[in-house]
């Protein structure tokens, strides 16, 4: 229990750092996995031979800038002969081409580098289910629940299949691979292989409503032994309570709304509408990684969760100071 | 008062008869093109200024992490109305109802568009669906879904508030104006071109406006069965979108982008139109491969049909889908590249004069290449996948539409003010003002490209700090104001040279075009004289102006008794007949009233009040026609008219008249309703698998089958009362129309008694096919419906005199029925198909 509430501590300090000040962890063109790192190289590639083009384009303007109001010329345009072949080559020809040999290059090889796995090919899988305005994460197979934070082994392909309880949502981890729209009564997949340990953010790309500027994802790669640690650390019921405060604040959870909508295993408590906060203090941020998870900002966003995230859609319960403190104990100690 | 002394002159009888009436109610209900055009100007300038507002809002907003300045809602509201604004009541009432109404018929040599109070009712319909939409707005109640508008999110248990419906009901009210509007273009293009300006004559700008006409009437009814399903579902509970009932949320995604990738070609084709009419000019050449650059306006709008599934590569769509798609979005660039180098080649190889026109068509090449760029890296799946829905597409966007459709706007309003006002504009000042827009352009709008890489995702209110991204959005805040204060420039610019610029002639730059023939600002009636056309730059062919010139130094001014212009045939322009054109009138601006009346109680659910509502625009409708034009004369008026000799030596009709293309033009667009409704019923079919739903009956086949023989078969009385007709029989093309009149109303009697039948058996809320079907056949009985108020005003018109207007109206009639009937069986065919 200690080794995993300080590798928690540790890497709820490392997220809480990445996501408030080093930046770089949402960035497209830093690719930490083969399938982003063939996206950047189709840019970079894009880029140049657009730079070109628009080059061309650029000075061919600028020489009709230099012959500007020079003399001799009349007659309204006379042979247009090779100025029209020019068009013809330029506008027809080489663009024919130069498509001809993106599209081999994206849309028939890396497209399929980067499709989605076929199902069951993969050591894992993923179920992530977007919610109005947090990410729920289930890993079939187990109990392991959790929300807005996603753990995966680093170098294994995995499969993550997507759908949405609510709305259309579009899941991004960009540093990985594309998006997937996650869309009602549809799964949608996409592959997830990271290369390297850290962390990763993702952002909810499809608007979904109110708050959906504020409905990231961590996703936290990391070696195999440790990741599997933190699966069977998910897959165990709550921690019980083990001070008096605590209890208290296991008793307010349950008898106060919030069991209505959370779900604690290991608890009465098993509402389906809010995120799982079985191990609530593993992770890093809270509100989909909005604020820093700190007894200080939970306490802040239990007592009043519109000041955090106006039109959230979890309401106000009015607690006394007291309530509030032993209910932060208590999911303070949620490991 | 005393009698108005008789004219000294044919001109000043001419120029008595297009004397527009006095004060606002000369403006209120003018059916002039040009006063139009210039309404328009006004009306989409202010909603230029309101959107630029919002973005700017959104812009401070955003130039700092975690701001405060508006809430989510606000924001929301705030990016949803810009966009819907900028697009449907900006660029293209701009580009089509301000340039295109007041320039297509000076270009080609007409004295009025086609249907004039068509035009005027546009114009009314488009202010009334803007004041719809920002009645919204002020109310706090605005659109906030977004611009693409997705459901699930705009479903009323999602977004229960009135701004979807200000967005649906407001778009569908405009669509009314644009569908208008496109038919009036493409019969005057087709039609009403100066005798001897055949198709390859025509300007380049007509080309344009045309191609984005045609695809207009296409385009715009996927998005109207669209917004007409989601209206539905939210006001009584159909289910086209909710999966539990067999619904697709993608069903919205696939409708909304048929519509939506034509629609930016729409947005930009006049802009291409206005930058191949100034470059010319200012090259001091032809443009290089003219007809190539005809072709490729053309093959732009009919490719950009082909490419919509690029705005949904992420939705999860399998691969070979993906890879079709992609292939057809690399097509669509060709004719855009063939159309940036012949800009580009035809400065280069002219003697260009770099006035402040020919600069902004610099910024409107360098702009739109770079944002043709940033679309074509959308055309790798991968990429696209990786870049779609952040700030990289908003990049994108703003180059191809702010570069690509606003700078030649903006050029256009400095190119075309001397011949509006007679005024040149300020020269020196004009120059400023582009470098400062231009500036202000690439500021605001090329970080985002960066930040989009960065992973800022789009249609956010804020963002986090440390992410990279702050200084990005500071800067682009700072263009914003930069681009903000070059379009002040411009403005300011243009009003002080209302008052204060220099006199100008007719033609201060030399232009090629019809339009600089005529003084500045141009008379009432346009041409004194109908000008004689022998090439695509006809004012740049001396020989036939000084011919022009003589016959008006001699008092001949074409058709100087009455309000006329010629008509021509479509191809060749050979002379046709002479149209009798209407003055003033106050249905246009009555009818829009009643149109915004009908959308304002639907909004607020009075269905019963929107009913009476309907009917009152029905009786403005009737008032409308019961003043007819006076018979055309023949085409013998024109041979003496135009000098120029047509092919035939007898004044008979040769083309089709202008009300069977405007009927066509309507049977196209109602063709490709039926069929949107048609496409969303096999989409919902084959992604589900009951269909119909267990609790849901079978379609019966009998009725249906036999009732659909019976209504066909009324074509056969139609087409005889047509010849009937032609061959001046007016009893017996009454007897026969009656005739099928009342077959007509008995087959839609039955099939209403079918309808509500079904309706006690099965509910349209009980599943996405009992919805789908009670829309589909809704949709064909309301269109012979429709086929039948036009049989009574037939009936009506023909049991007292036959005239040749009459005689256009009951071939026009006869081939909507055509039409009716085809949709009938193709409906038919959908509704049986799951007993096949």
């Amino acid at each position: 229990m200690g080794r995993v509430r300080l590798r928690a501590v540790a890497v709820g300090i490392f997220v809480v750092l990445a996501v408030a000040g080093c930046g770089g962890d949402q960035d497209a063109l830093h690719a930490a996995s083969s399938q982003q790192s063939s996206i950047v190289e189709l840019f970079w590639v894009m880029f140049g031979a657009g730079c070109v083009g628009g080059g061309l384009v650029v000075a061919l303007l600028f020489v009709g800038w230099l012959r500007r109001e020079r003399a001799g010329l009349t007659g309204r345009g006379g042979d247009d002969r090779a100025a029209t072949r020019l068009v013809v080559i330029l506008g027809v020809a080489v663009p024919i081409v130069l498509l001809s040999l993106l599209f081999v290059w994206a849309d028939i090889f890396v497209v399929r580098s980067t499709a989605a796995p076929v199902p069951g090919s993969t050591q894992l899988t993923v179920r992530v289910i977007a919610h109005q305005w947090w990410w729920e994460v289930r890993y079939p197979g187990t109990t392991a629940v959790t929300a807005n934070e996603m753990h995966l082994p680093i170098d294994t392909r995995v499969d993550v299949i997507g759908t949405s309880a609510d709305v259309i949502h579009s899941l991004w981890i960009p540093e990985l691979n594309g998006k997937v729209e996650l869309i009602p009564g549809i799964t949608n997949r996409i592959l997830l292989d990271a290369r390297t340990a850290g962390v990763y953010r993702g952002q909810c790309s499809e608007f979904c409503g109110v708050q959906h500027a504020h409905m990231a994802i961590a996703v936290v790669a990391e070696s195999p032994a440790r990741f599997r640690a933190w699966l069977a650390n998910m897959a165990r019921p709550a921690v019980p309570p083990s001070t008096p405060e605590q209890q208290a604040g296991l008793r307010v959870f349950l008898s106060e709304p919030c069991a209505s909508c959370h779900t604690i295993a290991g608890t009465s408590a098993r509402g389906e509408v809010g995120p799982n906060l079985t191990h609530l203090a593993t992770r890093a941020t809270l509100a989909a990684l909005t604020i820093p998870n700190t007894p200080a900002y939970l306490r802040g966003w239990i007592a009043d969760p519109q000041a955090v995230k106006p039109g959230a859609l979890m309401p106000s319960v009015p607690l006394t100071a007291r309530q509030l403190d032993e209910l932060v104990a208590y999911l303070d100690h949620l490991r | 008062m005393a009698v108005a002394a008789p004219p000294r002159s044919e001109l000043e009888r001419l120029e008595r008869v297009w004397l527009p009436r006095p004060g606002i109610l000369g403006w209120l209900t003018t059916v002039d093109h040009k006063r139009i055009g210039l309404l328009y100007l006004a009306a989409t300038s202010v909603f230029f200024c309101a959107g630029g507002v919002e973005a700017l809002i959104m812009r401070t907003q955003l130039a700092e992490p975690n701001e405060r300045l508006v809430g989510p809602s606000t924001y929301d509201e705030l990016f949803t109305t810009h966009a819907v604004t900028m697009i449907f009541l900006f660029v293209i009432p701009m580009s089509t109802g301000a340039f295109g109404n007041y320039l297509v018929p000076l270009m080609i040599g007409a004295r009025d568009m086609a249907f004039p109070r068509l035009n005027a009712l546009s114009f009314w319909l488009f202010v009334g669906s803007g004041c719809f939409i920002y009645t919204g707005l002020f109310m706090g109640a605005g659109p906030n879904a977004g611009w693409f508008d997705y459901v699930p999110l705009a479903l009323r248990q999602y977004d229960p508030g009135p701004g979807v419906d200000f967005y649906a009901l407001g778009l569908i009210f405009n669509g009314l104006s644009s569908l208008g509007a496109a038919t009036n273009f493409i019969v005057t293009i087709f039609k009403l071109r100066a005798p001897g300006m055949s198709l390859n004559r025509m300007p380049l700008f007509c080309f344009a406006n045309l191609a984005a006409s045609l695809a207009l009437v296409i385009a715009l009814p996927p998005l109207t069965v669209d917004l007409v399903f989601l209206e539905l579902e939210r006001k009584l509970g159909f289910q086209f979108f909710n999966y539990a009932r067999g619904g697709l949320p993608l069903l919205w995604q696939n409708l909304f982008w048929i519509f939506g990738h034509p629609e930016v070609y729409i947005i930009v084709l006049p802009a291409f139109g206005i930058a191949t009419s100034i470059i010319p000019t200012f090259a001091q050449r032809r443009m290089l491969a003219f007809p190539l650059v005809a072709l490729a306006e053309l093959l732009v709008a009919f490719i950009g049909f082909g490419v919509w599934a690029h705005h949904m590569f992420a939705t999860g769509l399998p691969t070979t889908t993906l890879v079709f798609f992609a292939a057809a979005s690399m097509m669509v660039v060709i004719p855009s590249t063939i159309q940036v180098f012949a800009w580009t080649l035809t400065v280069v190889s002219g003697r260009p004069v770099f006035k402040a026109p020919l600069l902004f068509m610099g910024g409107f090449i360098v702009f739109f290449v770079i944002g043709g760029l940033s679309g074509i890296m959308f055309t790798a799946i991968p990429f696209d996948q990786a870049a779609t829905d952040t700030y990289f597409v908003v990049a994108h966007l703003h180059f191809v539409i702010f570069g690509a459709a606003v700078f030649p706007l903006l050029g256009g309003l400095y190119y075309w003010f001397p011949k509006v006002t007679g005024r040149m504009y300020h020269e020196r000042w004009a120059v400023a003002s582009f470098w400062l827009t231009a500036v202000g352009t690439f500021t605001t709008f090329f970080p985002m490209h960066i930040v989009g890489l960065l992973g800022m995702t789009r249609r956010v209110y804020t963002y986090e700090a440390g992410l990279g991204w702050g200084i990005y959005n500071l800067i682009e805040t700072v263009g914003g104001f930069i681009l903000a204060s070059g379009v002040l420039l411009i403005a300011s610019n243009l009003l002080w040279s209302l008052r204060r610029g220099e006199p100008c002639g007719r033609d201060p730059f030399f232009g090629g075009t019809l339009e600089w023939t005529i003084p500045s600002p141009p008379p009432h009636y346009n041409f004194a004289v109908i000008p004689r056309v022998t090439s695509a730059y006809p004012n740049w062919d001396r020989a036939d102006r000084e011919i022009d010139e003589r016959r008006l130094d001699r008092d001949e001014p074409s058709l100087p008794d009455g309000h006329r212009t010629p008509s021509s045939t479509v191809r060749d322009g050979l002379p046709d007949e002479v149209l009798a054109m209407p003055s003033e009138s106050p249905w246009p601006v009555l009818v829009a009233l009643c149109v915004s009346a009908i959308f304002a109680l639907l909004l607020t659910s009075h269905y019963d009040a929107a009913g009476v509502a309907a009917c009152f625009a029905g009786l403005m409708v009737v008032g409308w026609h019961a003043d007819e034009p006076e018979d055309a004369t023949g085409g013998e008026g024109l041979l003496s008219a135009g000098g120029v000799a047509s092919s035939r030596s007898s004044p008979e009709r040769h083309a089709r008249a202008n009300g069977w293309w405007g009927m066509a033009i309507f049977a196209a667009s109602e063709t490709a309703l039926i069929g949107s409704i048609v496409g969303s019923y096999f989409y919902l079919r084959f992604n589900t698998s009951h269909w119909p739903p267990p609790d849901t009956p079978k379609p019966t086949l009998l009725a249906p089958l036999v009732l659909t023989a019976v209504l066909a078969t009324t074509i056969v009385p139609f087409r005889a009362a047509l010849g009937s007709a032609r061959r001046g029989e007016r009893g017996r093309a009454l007897t026969l129309v009656g005739l099928a009149t009342c077959i007509q109303a008995a087959y839609l009697g039955v099939q209403i008694h079918l309808f509500t039948g079904d309706l006690t058996r099965f509910t349209p809320q009980q599943s996405a096919y009992a919805s789908v079907y009670y829309v589909l056949l809704g949709a064909a009985h309301a269109h012979v419906a429709i086929g039948l108020l036009f049989d009574l005003w037939l009936l009506v018109r023909l049991s007292s005199r036959l005239t040749p207007y009459r005689l256009i109206a009951l071939d026009a009639i006869c081939f909507y029925w055509t039409v009716v009937v085809a949709i009938t069986v193709v409906v038919l065919i959908t509704e049986l198909s799951p007993r096949i």
